[in-house]
This record gives C-alpha cells, sequence and structure tokens, in this order.
C-alpha cells in the first residue's frame, strides 16, 4: 500500500478527521539523525539499490541490506545541502515514474526500472535533485557492495593480513 | 605535617624524570631504566597498553560504522584534525580534537597531536633514513641558523644502537648522501620503481632511487622476539597500533622494556606545568604537574630533567618555567628560546604513468611505501638559487579501472572483476626549511587554558626561498619521468598550513655558544645543567631526512651522557 492510499483509508476510517502525514509516518529500521525519511521511502531505497546491484547468481543489494548503509552513509557524513537533495531527489523519483508509466516505481518491472534509472544516469531530468539523489545513490550503493562482508569474503576478497609483498606478480595480458 | 612533608617529598622523588611517552621519552625510559635508574615517565593524555589498547586494530572495513570515513560532525567540530592524512574513524581516538587544546594561530598553523602514552610514535609514518654531515654541515656551510654542534661521527654509534633495538628494514645503498645503518631485509621496490630507478641511475649517476628504509621487523632477530615483537604482516594498518608490534613504537617497544626493568613509574593524565628551578642550588629540582583529572597540583622531583614533549609543548613547558634566575623561560639567557621554528615542505608532488610492464603488478601491501630518493641538489656545492634541497618519496601500483556506467547484472559483473590499469607512478616533495628567527613560539600573556598554563602562540611560515625549491622539485621531476619513458604527467602545487607536515622542529636548539643557542651538543641545557631536551625541539636544522631516528639516537646519547655527568658528580 502507498502512503497516499493510506492517507486516503485513513481518512475514510476517521470519517473525514484530517490527521497530518507526519503522524502516519512508520519509522526507518535505523534510526536517522539528520534525514527525514519513513519505513515506505527505507523500501523504496531497498528497490532502487536492488536495480543497481541486482541477485544474480551471487546475492544482491536487498540481501545484503546496502540501502541501510546507505541511508547511515547520507545520514552521518554527507552534508546538509546533499541531505536535502537526497530526500527530495527520493520523492521525485516516484512523481517521475507516475508521470511517465502510471505507477509508482516499486511497481516497475525490472526493465522499467532500469529504463528508468538510466534515463536519469544519461540526464534526462538534468540538474534537478532526482540526478543529485541518483549520483549519491549510486556511488554509495557500489561502495556498500564492495565493501560488504559477503563481496569481501567471498569475491574480492580482502586480507586482514596478506603477510607478503611481491612487486613483481605476473598478470596474463 | 613536617613528617608528612618529608614523607611525600620522598615519595615523589626519583632519580630521573621524563616528560613524554612519546618516540624519544620512551627512548629515556628504556636507558635510564636499564642503568638501574627509578625514573617517572609523565604522560599529559590517557593510558594505551599495547594491543589492549587499539581498539579497531583487527576490524574488517564493514566492521567500522562509516567504512572507515568520517562522520561530517566530527570534521566539522575538527577542521584542524581532519585535514591530517591519518585521521579517520580508524585512528581519531590517537589524535587530539581540535576544541580539547586550543592554541593560537598568528598565522595558519595545523597543530597534529597526540595526546596519550606513546604519544605520534602510535601513527607516525616510520620512515627512517639517518643523516649525514651534508645536513650537519649545512647550517655552517650555507650561512643560516648556527653549526650543528655534532658532526655524523658523534652520532654514528648511537644510530647502530637504536637501530638495532627498534628494527630498521633497508639495504646497504653505499651513498655518502644517506648513510648505510644497521638493517633487517628491505621490502622490494615493485617492477615499475626498479625501472624508473634503472633509467634513473644510467642518466643522472648523482640521484638515486633506492628502498624505502623503515622502522618494521622484516626478519625480527633476538633482541625483537626478547620484546614480545612479531614480523611485519604486510597489514599497512599501522595507524591503528599493530598487535604483533610489526612497527616500532613506544607502546610495543620501549615502554614495555622499561617496565619490565622494575624502574618504571608511568603517570598519565599528567600535565606539567614547568619545571622548579633553584636560584640557590643553581639547578632544576623537579616538575610542577596537575593531574588532568582531579585538577590537583602535585610536585615530583629529580636529579635529571628530561623533556621529551613534543617540539612545541616542549617548547611551551621551558618558556613557562620561569624563575628569578631565568625570567624568560628556563635556559633562555640566549633569548632564542621558541625561535626559529622549522618543518618540512610537502607542498607539490608528481604523478606519471607508463604504458609498458603490463605484465607485471603487485600482490600483498608493502608498508615501507616504495621507494625514496635522497637530496641530490646543493649537496657537494651551491647550483641553484635557492638553498638546501629536497627528498622524495617515490610510489607505484596499478589500480583497477572499473567501469560503473549503467546498472544492473553487467555492472555487477564489473565492480568484481575490474580490468587492471597502468602502471602510475608518484613522487612526493620533502624540502628543508630553513630556520628563521621570525617563525616563533610564545606563550599568551593573557589566555589560558583549562589547567591555568598560557597557550602557545604559533607564528610560522614559508618563504620564498621554499616556494623556489618547490618550482626545482616540479621541474626536476617533471624531466626525469619524461627522461625514464614515463606519460601523462600531472604536477600537483598547493600550500598546507606548516604543521600538517607534522616534523616542526627547533626553538630549543643546540649550539656551540650559549649567547645563540639553549642546548650544548649533548642535548644539555647550556646553563642548567641537569635539564636535556632530546625532542624535536633541540633541532638545530631540519635535513631533508625524515626526523623521528635521529631524535631516538640523540635520546639515548643525551641519556648515557646525563649518567655518566651524575657518576662524576657534576649534575
Amino acid at each position: 500500500m502507498n502512503r497516499r492510499s493510506a492517507i486516503k483509508n485513513l481518512a475514510i476510517v476517521t470519517g473525514g478527521v484530517l490527521v497530518l502525514p507526519s503522524c502516519l509516518q512508520r519509522p526507518t529500521s535505523i534510526k536517522l539523525n539528520n534525514l527525514n525519511l519513513d519505513l515506505e521511502q527505507e523500501n523504496l531505497l531497498s528497490e532502487i539499490a536492488e536495480a543497481i546491484i541486482p541477485a544474480t547468481n551471487t546475492p544482491g543489494a536487498k540481501m545484503l541490506e546496502l540501502h541501510l548503509l546507505v541511508m547511515k552513509m547520507v545520514d552521518d557524513c554527507h552534508e546538509r545541502e546533499d541531505q536535502y537533495k537526497f530526500v527530495n531527489g527520493l520523492k521525485e523519483i516516484d512523481n517521475n515514474c507516475n508521470e511517465i508509466f502510471n505507477k509508482p516505481f516499486i511497481k516497475l518491472g525490472l526493465t522499467q526500472k532500469v529504463e528508468f534509472l538510466l534515463g536519469i544516469e544519461n540526464n534526462k531530468f538534468e540538474k534537478a535533485d532526482i540526478t543529485h539523489f541518483y549520483h549519491i545513490m549510486k556511488s554509495r550503493t557500489i561502495q556498500a557492495y564492495m565493501n560488504s562482508k559477503y563481496v569481501m569474503t567471498n569475491l574480492v576478497k580482502y586480507e586482514l593480513a596478506p603477510a607478503r609483498y611481491n612487486g613483481y606478480f605476473p598478470v596474463k595480458i | 605535617m613536617s613528617n608528612l612533608n618529608i614523607t611525600s617529598t620522598k615519595q615523589n622523588t626519583f632519580d630521573a624524570i621524563i616528560i613524554g611517552s612519546g618516540i624519544s621519552g620512551g627512548w629515556a625510559a628504556k636507558e635510564f631504566t636499564e642503568k638501574g635508574l627509578k625514573t617517572l615517565v609523565l604522560e599529559r593524555g590517557r593510558d594505551v597498553k599495547h594491543i589492549i589498547d587499539y581498539p579497531t586494530t583487527n576490524k574488517y572495513p564493514y566492521e567500522f560504522e562509516h567504512l572507515g570515513e568520517l562522520a561530517l560532525n566530527i570534521k566539522s567540530a575538527n577542521p584542524i584534525v581532519s585535514r591530517c592524512y591519518s585521521f579517520s574513524e580508524e585512528s581519531e581516538h590517537f589524535f587530539v580534537k581540535d576544541n580539547e587544546h586550543p592554541y593560537i594561530q598568528d598565522k595558519p598553523f595545523d597543530w597534529i597531536r597526540g595526546y596519550q602514552v606513546g604519544g605520534k610514535s602510535l601513527t607516525w609514518a616510520r620512515q627512517t633514513q639517518r643523516w649525514s654531515n651534508f645536513d650537519f654541515e649545512g647550517p655552517a656551510r650555507d650561512g643560516f641558523a648556527v653549526d650543528w654542534p655534532i658532526r655524523y661521527k658523534d652520532i654514528a654509534s648511537w644510530y647502530t644502537y637504536v637501530e638495532r633495538f627498534a628494527g630498521i628494514s633497508g639495504n646497504k645503498d653505499g651513498l655518502s648522501t644517506l648513510p648505510d645503518g644497521d638493517f633487517l631485509p628491505a621490502f622490494p621496490l615493485n617492477a615499475a620503481e626498479d625501472y624508473f630507478k634503472k633509467k634513473i641511475s644510467t642518466k643522472y649517476p648523482d640521484r638515486h632511487v633506492i628502498n624505502a628504509r623503515c622502522a618494521h621487523l622484516t626478519k625480527p632477530k633476538p633482541i625483537h622476539i626478547e620484546q614480545y615483537r612479531g614480523t611485519c604482516l604486510n597489514r599497512i594498518l599501522c595507524n591503528r597500533g599493530c598487535p604483533f608490534g610489526g612497527y616500532f613504537s613506544s607502546n610495543a617497544s620501549t615502554l614495555p622494556w622499561a617496565q619490565k626493568t622494575g624502574n618504571m613509574t608511568l603517570r598519565p593524565f599528567s600535565l606539567v606545568h614547568s619545571i622548579i628551578y633553584d636560584d640557590k642550588k643553581e639547578k632544576a629540582t623537579g616538575v610542577r604537574v596537575i593531574d588532568t583529572n582531579t585538577k590537583e597540583e602535585i610536585e615530583y622531583y629529580a636529579n635529571i630533567i628530561f623533556v621529551n614533549a613534543s617540539t612545541l609543548n616542549t617548547n611551551l613547558i621551558l618558556l613557562n618555567s620561569t624563575s628569578n634566575r631565568f625570567p624568560n623561560g628556563l635556559g633562555n639567557d640566549s633569548g632564542t628560546l621558541g625561535k626559529y621554528i622549522a618543518f618540512h615542505n610537502f607542498g607539490a608532488n608528481i604523478t606519471a604513468e607508463l604504458n609498458g610492464l603490463k605484465q607485471y603488478t603487485t600482490d600483498g601491501r608493502n608498508p615501507s611505501g616504495g621507494g625514496y630518493i635522497p637530496r641530490f641538489r646543493n649537496v657537494f656545492k651551491q647550483e641553484t638559487n635557492f638553498l638546501r634541497g629536497y627528498s622524495a618519496e617515490l610510489a607505484a601500483s596499478r589500480s583497477p579501472v572499473t567501469d560503473t556506467k549503467g546498472v544492473g547484472a553487467d555492472l555487477k559483473k564489473h565492480l568484481i572483476a575490474p580490468e587492471l590499469g597502468p602502471w602510475s607512478i608518484g613522487a612526493y616533495f620533502m624540502g628543508e626549511t630553513i630556520p628563521k628567527e621570525s617563525n616563533t613560539v610564545s606563550l599568551d600573556s593573557e589566555q589560558k587554558d583549562a589547567w591555568g598554563i598560557p597557550l602557545l602562540k604559533i607564528n610560522v611560515d614559508y618563504d620564498d626561498n621554499d616556494s623556489k625549491m618547490k618550482t626545482d622539485f616540479l621541474e626536476q621531476f617533471t624531466e626525469m619521468f619524461t627522461e625514464a619513458g614515463f606519460k601523462n604527467i600531472q604536477r600537483k602545487s598547493f600550500i598546507q598550513s606548516p604543521g600538517l607536515d607534522i616534523h616542526e622542529m627547533g626553538g630549543a636548539r643546540m649550539g656551540h655558544d650559549p649567547k645563540t643557542s639553549i642546548l650544548n651538543k649533548w642535548n644539555q641545557i647550556h646553563t642548567c645543567k641537569n635539564v636535556f631536551v632530546t625532542d624535536g625541539a633541540s633541532m638545530t636544522s631540519t635535513s631533508t631526512q625524515n626526523p623521528s631516528l635521529t631524535y631516538m639516537a640523540l635520546t639515548a646519547r643525551a641519556v648515557d651522557f646525563a649518567i655518566g655527568e651524575m657518576k662524576k658528580g657534576n649534575i
């Protein structure tokens, strides 16, 4: 259920009494200090992350919960302006999806999701916050993926103590 | 009451007091305690016990809250220390935060400090080269500062002495500019560094690329095993503290050694206010300490006092140690105390790429950093429009090149199997700066810190010689990389505030003459013979070598001298 229909339904239940949307926000699964996001937006971030790093024969973003680290990094390590544009750009995702596909991002098929994200990457929205959001989202998702325990122990192994250095390590050309 | 006083005086009396537990203080502690002197080591910060107090040492990147990156609130609250290359989520607990210990910048100065047992020996860059006579004779030949009261022969055997215990890796390169030491095996150069070395040696007979010399145990000897230290495992996570003692620090090496003798009392949270000078006895009798937890003032007494508080804090303590005899600071008849501060200029680097040697890359990690190019400018004669010269660190590697375009399965594939880029090489400038009377530290007459000690005012800057030297570095290395067949040469020139080099030196310099210097050739205050300064404050000039090894050697030498003088009844 998306938030709009949730508000509509609740409005019916409460007999038309206006309830402030903030009361309806379900909190994110991790505590955030600066970003004003709710659980629905967290789920959207998770969907976007999964489209960037999908599950193949190895785990994807959802299983590795990469979006949580993205949220953490943006919440703690970015300037206010970045944070504002991140949240604002995220809102624009569904606005634009609704306009183009007539459904929110989460409901799109994989091809449409990819098409939409590539559109942002190829500057379809130019200087809009959605583009700013996308660059932060993509680079932080990649960072979270490459630094995940799964990748570091299975795919690109990180050695805490290599105990060697070879300056002439042979590689195939 | 008088009995109580006598008891407390006795309890607070030692044979020697050492102010500071960093790289030089740790050596003083080892030397005094080994020779049977009851020694008090005062450290203004907290205790850091080897291994136990290295909270991040075995963490994987994903075990850090922010993957090692600093949170913005820490960075914006600490703009000064955040500029330090080594300050990160992995190591921030070993650095002083900006607001904890304020100071006054008459000119911009990034004062990077480590207030804890072990000081900055936990986080140093571990590069260790001997000085040569070209360095010790520099001021006299080129007419700046004052003549060093020592020459290479005076310190050579002490270099050997400290190298054996600390464990220094390197090659015997046979260079007059960079004397050989007592080495453990060197870390190797890689294919591109070696290639550059060979090209340079054919083209420039007086320029040498050598394997960087560093304080790592590549092949521990019995003396290192006895310290419970083991082989360096190429982690390059040194600034977190090494659980193997693979690199030298006070915490891993000299302090546990001193502890084992039973002669050391280590007192953390002990800020030295000043050194007590007794006008009648005509010598120093002890130190005034403030316990930073209780704010209690305590006096400790000893016949020998070593000041190893780090360059600028040593200056601060001496300036704050006033008496009838020394109204301007201890030993400061000459008025030179706090003056002639110098440092190293790191404000340039140059990178380039090589289109060959694609059959090789590196595997594992090199804790030494790579290569080192000793000074080749103005060595045998003055040949440029600037005084002195520079050394350079050299490092080459092949970085993965990842195609991060697009999203989805292809992106994922590219991320985990990146292509290898070409060899990229970098040379990093380290220029000698000339000590000048105008580069000073002094005490503010009004503002004080939380313990009532005057704030230090720092007034240190670059000069014209520094910028000329930097231009020459960029020109010479552009030529050298071009000659060696490197492409895509990128020159970077920038100005970082003095201090960020963390090589500040001087202020209580050594010299022949009490009229123009504070210390004699034994690091002993000319006019207060039982006080010695053997940290960076004692340096007459800066050379182009990293300074720590020389502090260690000067310290061991000065302790040996002090004990001799004590036995002779001279102090």
